[in-house]
């Protein structure tokens, strides 16, 4: 198959715009060319998402269409939606991006002097080897 | 909402109407656009008894609505019939409202909405929304285009369009 994700029900997607950004939830029903009925149980509720707004997982479950957000969330415990969700690179890069904006200006400080120091050892280790070869 | 008003009679009929409007002051005003066409009765021989709000049964379920509507184009009245998925019939009105100001330039004075009815899918007319009946219904997202077109305004990377 050429395409590997696709717009389904049961199919878990990632909120990457709007107020509900980071939060993930199942495809439960398509509403038209460009909306879809969402639910994600503990996280952004049963919502209607714009498809702009979301990206997708790899991760589907099998839920009947339309279901009842009890039936979502039966369905994520069974398939441990929680824990796959976490070990997506669209999680984590979100947590990381979230995490760095949380820095406080001590923590970035921090974090300059490092990174100059070990630029530094780098940049000196390089010239080192250039000068021996 | 709903609207009752009673003329000022003794013993007068009150009448409801089930009116949408985007807020109560429009609601009230549409109320008595209609009665005085339906009954001798104006706004300023009658009143209103309660304007209330009606919600969407279910509102999280998708549902096919049918739209009945009556609207003055420049050369005439016409009779529509229109489609809809959404989840609630609000949501529909505000797209009926959207598509007949678009395709026919019809501005929302001149719609009359006939009546709105939550169809089952197999009474559904549209090749648009019966396309979505489709129980495993699936598609991907092929080239998806990054609408951040200032952020940067000018680049020299072309943008990637699987996500």
């Amino acid at each position: 198959m050429l395409y590997k994700r696709y717009i389904e029900i049961g199919r878990v997607c990632f909120i990457r715009l709007g107020d509900d950004i980071g939060k993930s939830g199942v495809i439960v029903d398509l509403v038209d060319q460009k909306h879809l009925l969402v639910d994600g149980p503990d996280g952004i509720g049963r919502k209607v998402v714009r498809l702009n707004q979301v990206a997708l997982t790899d991760i589907k479950i099998n839920i009947p269409r339309g279901c009842k957000t009890k039936t979502v969330r039966t369905a994520m415990a069974k398939e441990g939606v929680e824990a796959k969700l976490a070990a997506t690179s669209l999680v984590k890069k979100f947590a990381a991006k979230n995490a760095k904006a949380q820095l406080g200006d001590f923590a970035r400080f921090k974090n300059r002097v490092a990174k100059t120091a070990s630029n530094r050892k780098i940049r000196s280790t390089v010239r080192k080897l250039k000068k021996s070869s | 909402g709903r609207k009752i008003p009673t003329p000022k009679e003794p013993m007068t009929v009150p009448y409801r109407m089930r009116i949408l409007a985007p807020n109560e002051v429009v609601a009230k005003s549409r109320y008595w656009y209609f009665i005085r066409q339906l009954s001798k009765m104006k706004k300023g021989s009658g009143e209103i008894l309660s304007c209330e709000r009606i919600h969407s049964k279910k509102p999280h379920m998708v549902k096919n609505y049918g739209v009945w509507i009556r609207y003055m184009s420049r050369s005439g009245i016409h009779n529509i019939y229109k489609e809809y998925r959404d989840t609630t019939e609000d949501g529909a009105i505000t797209q009926l409202y959207r598509e007949m100001a678009s395709r026919h330039r019809a501005r929302a004075e001149s719609i009359q909405v006939i009546k709105i009815e939550a169809i089952p899918a197999s009474k559904c007319r549209r090749n648009y929304i019966t396309q979505f009946h489709d129980y495993n219904l699936k598609f991907p997202l092929p080239h998806r285009i990054p609408r951040k077109l200032n952020n940067p305004r000018f680049t020299t990377r072309r943008p990637i369009t699987a996500f």
